[in-house]
């Protein structure tokens, strides 16, 4: 079998270590090895978006990268958005609005909304939909999430953060 | 769907990295962004011996303008290129291209060497590549070569690479300030690979065209250029009636295959819708920009 | 009995399971990590159809970190194999061994299984069993499966119509001879999958020294799993566990029995070791149960007047290889003719059906079970009849609805509806949609030459099916009871076990409603428990638009149980009739006079507290369970109005508005109802526009990946408008109509005939989904070589 490789990375601003085989997929690193399993395995071809991370503040499929990949990265997953028990905008927003039923797919909307936001603050609602359209919903029929990153985008230019 | 086991390297350095390519002669896949290859590991239709990941060596990524043109390093993201000023300014077709590749989240590892590199007729930097007749400076243990994207690009999924080489930058001549420029595409949903998709660069003056580009995505195992088509503008101008024309030409020019998505006749019908609608929105731009 | 007086139902509660599911503290099966966990991977063929000739896993077995690896012959010693047996007639029952024994009948069928240390060396492990099959002849198309000559999946029942049913009423033939308008058409409605965002999975252990097993698994239907899952591995009942805790997406895919389950619990018996396996994405559309496929051909005939006087249809169904465990192969076949003549008086009606086994993935129940087609197909007849009578769309839906007056009306098949409201369903649609106004706009459009068109669907739909009708036709177990258990804890709190298990439909939210209701406590007193098996009273699970009626109802039972011995308990220790007794937020007091009463968790506590707080020879404790049967079920209904445009040159079909108007009786919360609706939507257009299974003539699936198989993105929907009729069910407890699936049922239906409604100046009439650009291409070429 192939080496083990050691690698330090930060999660949700925590200091992480581990000892990976090289072929290990990051999004199995994160569930397996550092037990966030927030962050969902759902196509490990990179359409569906369930497993989608911010790597050093940009979204990224955690399934179409290794986890000796990130060694040395900053990441951030669904659970390091709320912060001291307080909700992000966003997940307060999809909560309102209805924007999740099964929860699935839920992280990697948050996240990938999370970067649409940061990259263009004020979107439109075609803006929202063609950015969303990185992750796949088979619940809601994307009326709440849309909604939700409406909503969300509203309160995070109120520097309601 | 999880790789096959593989060893793993990931240099710092142009010359390590190809040393290893030397080294495992073949059995060595290059690992850039990793949005095609990753899910080609994780099917296993893909098993190499080894990786060679370049995602570490910085100096594979950069955006320099130089001598009319923008060089840009291989593994510059293509969110990278997407958020660029100077792509924004000078390259408005890559940039118009670049927001068409997958989504956001993708473009934020794929990068700009690797989906040339990968080749896929159906993506969108071929296409551009081949309208803005970029030079692919490819690397390899000995010698730099300089390739067109004639040259480069052989077939389905194929190119001019040889296993212990590496693309290392591309170079796009800045196109002049008044030209005029698209990328339309169709594909069943945002996102996806195109059914068709056809980029247009043109030098125009009033509706007199000097120079007309035109290549596509999808219609074929490697971008096409329509030169016959370009030709129909560069003598008879931007009219309506020789837009029609070479739209018409461009539909005749290509052999795309059938599949899942589109049949053979279908692509070629809409091959000459999307020349059309090009060619259309790039003249409406260079007359924007003459003013 | 006191009257059901709703407070928080009715309410847009916000969900509890948010919380937890927006902060990556979900439980779905694969977060689950015992010690000692293995991982399994299945080998599956890349044959459709072949002999097993030689399978050799010494290799495989002889890898590091591989625990066992097991062939189809092996584990057949350790389990029964799935029969999914039903009493219709003429229906043929056929075996399912969870691995392949001797021959493989579709592609991805699993033939043997590893169990290793990781899923990576599982996978490794796969590609060291050596097989050698002998190809069959593929039957891959159900006409051509039909014929006599055709090979046979089934050899031990001669044939591959496995099974042929017929429905009439009155002298069809007759009356439809003698109309004065007939409208006839061939539909092809194509094979479509479910894709949960979430894959199957389960993960089994066993426990050596207790006998116990227990299966967490990706299901709506745990107590199902329970009770087949001891018959077939021969194991007590009351030794086996399922637990589905969150489970991403379901819509009928995950309520059948499937081989990995069976395969893993045989396994984690003999290892002694926990052992789990999660489908991926391959895996899924391989192998989860798909939906539809179908040829309907039909005809419907009309007075000059626009009245229907009769209709016949020859139904043919794919069912794929085999037949699921426990709706088997007539579910969708079956209930096509069944519900076809939708939401019409229809005096003359023949409708013949059969199901033929194939080489593809088992067809299962998905969302909407037979009504998206027979919708697609009925709506589509109406408005080609509405086209050659030259009447308007609406007006000829409104002459012909089942009126007010005729409900309950009992259907050519069988069914009761008890009560819908079709045509204030269709006056509301038209008001909301503003129809003179649309047409207008679209006849503006149609000079400019744009191709633009209206499409209305409207369907009644039977839920909260209760024992008197089989959820699927035959099926030998009964789906028509669900239970509630209600405890009042010690200190007041509540705690609700159902057997219902949701996969998004918010259960937790909603049910607590009703309990809360029912039982006069507040919300945040009430905590909701579904899917474990362990906690739940006897039951099935969540499917076929049950849970709101069924758990509901059987809620209600039991909160009004408990409400009546709280008020006992209160009016001892007030000294007061309990009859005098009200309660409220968590408080019994004495009606009119507030301020004399005493807290909720008081009386729980005297409950359980005995000396002397209880009247005398009461039993001490507040817990209860009570099952609820709704006996025939109730109808839902609804009208969805779609606007489209077609593009003149790529022919993509862009929709413009979605207008729904649905009665789904009382509703529990109008945000979850909505989210249902909108969802429900979204997969009819999907299934409209975009998502086809394709498998080619040798059977092989050409639709394998996610970038293939299209699911619609945010980019491809549109907010879709939803306005609600809320007329109590007349049958059921509380006025509840199921509605989960139906925004599946109307949308095909509306969105075909907004495009062929777009495309009527041309005479182009869609009879085929999904409505894609290139089958638009082919119909304006009219042709249907494809180059």
């Amino acid at each position: 079998m192939s080496e083990q490789r050691q690698l330090r990375l930060v999660v949700n601003g925590e200091v992480r270590t581990g000892q990976v085989e090289p072929r290990k997929l990051l999004v199995d690193f994160l569930r397996e090895d550092l037990g966030l399993t927030g962050t969902h395995v759902g196509c490990e071809h990179g359409i569906c978006g369930a497993c989608t991370i911010l790597v050093n503040g940009e979204a990224a499929r955690s399934c179409l990268m290794l986890a000796v990949q990130a060694d040395g990265a900053e990441l951030l997953t669904v659970e390091g958005l709320a912060r001291e028990g307080r909700l992000h905008p966003l997940q307060d927003a999809f909560w309102e609005h209805h924007g999740l039923q099964c929860g699935f797919c839920t992280p990697g909307m948050l996240i990938a909304a999370y970067d649409l936001l940061q990259t263009n603050p004020t979107p439109t609602e075609e803006e929202i939909r063609a950015g969303l359209s990185a992750v796949l919903c088979r619940c809601t029929g994307y009326h709440g999430i849309v909604r939700a990153v409406q909503a969300a985008a509203e309160c995070l230019r109120g520097g309601e953060e | 769907m999880k790789p096959s086991p593989f060893i793993y390297h990931d240099p710092t350095s142009i010359e390590e990295a190809l040393a290893l390519l030397q080294h495992y002669s073949g059995d060595a896949k290059v690992l850039a962004g990793g949005q095609s290859l990753m899910p080609l590991l994780n099917f296993r239709l893909s098993a190499p011996t080894a990786l060679v990941d370049i995602n570490r060596i910085a100096a594979l990524s950069y955006i320099q303008q130089e001598a009319g043109q923008l060089r840009i390093g291989a593994l510059t993201r293509q969110r990278t290129l997407e958020f660029s000023a100077l792509v924004r300014e000078h390259l408005p077709l890559l940039y118009e291209a670049t927001t068409l590749v997958g989504h956001l989240p993708i473009r934020t590892r794929g990068t700009i060497g690797g989906s040339l590199a990968h080749a896929d007729p159906a993506a969108e930097y071929p296409a551009v590549a081949t309208v803005m007749e970029a030079e692919l400076v490819v690397q390899g243990p000995k010698s730099q070569r300089i390739l067109r994207p004639e040259e480069f690009f052989l077939g389905y999924l194929t190119t001019a690479l040889a296993s212990d080489e590496v693309l290392v930058e591309v170079r796009f001549p800045i196109p002049p300030p008044t030209s005029g420029w698209a990328f339309v595409e169709f594909a069943r949903r945002h996102g996806d690979f195109a059914l068709v998709g056809i980029a247009a660069l043109l030098d125009a003056e009033g509706e007199q065209c000097r120079r007309a580009r035109l290549a596509t995505a999808g219609v074929g195992p490697t971008p096409v250029r329509l030169r016959a088509a370009e030709q129909i503008l560069e003598h008879e101008g931007l009219t309506e009636q020789s837009i029609e024309a070479a739209a018409v030409r461009a539909a005749e020019l290509v052999e795309p295959q059938s599949d899942l998505h589109a049949s053979t006749d279908f692509r070629r019908h809409l091959t000459q819708v999307l020349t059309r609608r090009a060619l259309r929105q790039a003249k409406a731009r260079s007359q924007e920009r003459q003013g | 009995m006191e009257q059901f007086t709703p407070k928080l139902v009715g309410a847009r509660v916000k969900r509890r399971e948010d919380r937890r599911l927006l902060t990556g503290q979900g439980a779905y099966t694969d977060d689950h990590r015992p010690s000692g966990l293995l991982y399994a991977a299945f080998l599956r063929s890349p044959y459709a159809h072949a002999r097993i000739v030689r399978l050799d896993p010494a290799a495989a077995r002889s890898l590091a970190g591989v625990a066992t690896v097991m062939t189809g012959e092996e584990l057949a010693r350790l389990v029964k194999p799935v029969r999914a047996g039903s009493n219709m007639r003429d229906y043929k029952t056929t075996s399912w061994p969870p691995l392949a024994v001797g021959k493989v009948r579709h592609v991805g069928e699993a033939v043997a299984v590893v169990v290793a240390e990781s899923r990576y060396l599982a996978e490794d492990a796969l590609e060291q069993i050596d097989v050698d099959y002998e190809p069959l002849p593929t039957v891959a198309d159900a006409q051509a499966a039909s014929e006599p000559q055709a090979a046979l999946l089934h050899e031990e029942v001669g044939t591959n119509v496995l099974l042929t049913r017929q429905f009439a009423q009155g002298e069809v033939d007759a009356a439809i001879a003698g109309a004065e308008v007939r409208v006839r058409e061939r539909f092809r409605f194509h094979r479509h999958a479910a894709i949960c965002m979430e894959n199957r999975g389960c993960l089994a252990e066993y426990h050596a020294g207790t006998g116990a097993l227990t299966l967490r698994s990706a299901t709506q239907c745990p107590g199902l799993l329970r009770d087949v899952l001891a018959d077939l591995l021969d194991l007590p009942e009351h030794c086996v566990r399922v637990v589905a805790a969150d489970v991403g997406g379901g819509f009928g895919a995950k309520s059948s029995l499937y081989p990995e389950e069976l395969t893993l619990c045989a396994i984690t018996r003999l290892l002694a070791r926990p052992v789990k396996w999660i489908s991926d994405r391959r895996e899924d559309l391989l192998t989860s149960t798909q939906a539809w496929d179908e040829v309907v051909e039909a005809e419907l005939a009309l007075r000059a007047d626009g009245t229907i006087v009769g209709l016949r249809a020859e139904v043919t169904t794919d069912i794929g290889a085999y037949s699921i465990y426990p709706w088997t192969a007539t579910v969708e076949p079956v209930q096509t003719i069944s519900f076809l003549p939708g939401p019409y008086r229809v005096p003359h009606y023949r409708g013949r059906t059969r199901g033929v086994a194939t080489c593809k993935a088992p067809l299962g129940p998905y969302r909407g079970v037979g009504r998206p087609i027979t919708t697609f197909v009925m709506e589509g007849l109406m408005d080609r009849a509405a086209r050659r009578l030259g009447m308007d769309p609406v007006e000829l839906r409104l002459r012909n609805y089942i009126r007010e007056e005729e409900f309950p009306y009992k259907t050519p098949s069988g069914i009761v509806w008890d009560q819908a409201s079709l045509t204030a369903c269709m006056h509301k649609a038209r008001e909301a949609l503003d129809y003179e106004a649309t047409r207008q706009w679209q006849r503006q459009a149609r000079e400019e030459g744009r191709w633009v068109g209206i499409g209305f669907a409207t369907y009644i739909e039977l839920t909260g099916v209760g024992s008197a009708i089989p959820v699927s036709p035959g099926m030998p177990i009964s789906t028509g009871t669900e239970a509630a258990f209600i405890r009042v804890d010690p200190s007041g709190t509540v705690t609700a076990a159902f057997s219902v298990a949701p996969q998004g439909q918010g259960h937790e939210t909603a049910l607590a409603q009703v309990v809360a209701d029912a039982l006069g406590v507040s919300f945040q007193d009430v905590r909701v428990i579904c899917g474990d098996t362990a906690v739940a009273p006897h039951g099935t699970g969540t499917y076929a638009s049950r849970s709101a009626v069924l758990a509901g109802g059987a809620a209600i039972l039991a909160g009004r149980a408990l409400r009546e011995k709280t008020l006992q308990i209160a009016g001892h220790l007030l000294e007061t009739n309990p009859a005098d007794l009200d309660i409220q937020d968590g408080r019994i007091f004495v009606r009119g006079k507030l301020e004399r009463g005493i807290p909720f968790r008081e009386i729980a506590r005297a409950a359980y507290g005995g000396l002397r707080r209880l009247p005398k020879d009461m039993e001490p404790g507040l817990e209860v369970t009570r099952f609820y049967d709704p006996y025939y079920g109730t109808a839902s209904s609804a009208t969805h109005v779609a606007v489209v445009e077609v593009d003149r040159e790529t022919y993509e079909v862009k929709i413009h508005r979605y207008v729904v108007v649905e009665d789904c009786g009382r509703i529990i919360n109008p945000l979850i109802v909505e989210g249902q609706v909108r969802g429900g939507v979204a997969q009819g257009i999907g299934a409209a526009l975009y998502e086809e299974v394709v498998y080619d003539e040798e059977g092989q699936l050409l639709t394998g990946t996610l970038m293939d198989y299209l699911v619609p993105t945010a980019a491809e929907l549109i907010p879709i408008e939803v306005h609600h009729l809320e007329t109590p069910s007349p049958t059921t407890l509380g006025g509840f109509r199921g509605m989960g699936e139906g925004g599946t049922i109307g949308a095909p239906a509306a969105i075909a005939n907004a495009v062929s409604d777009a495309l009527s100046p041309l005479g182009i009439e869609i009879t085929e989904l999904p409505i894609t650009p290139e089958r638009l291409f082919r119909l304006m070429r009219g042709t249907n070589e494809l180059s």
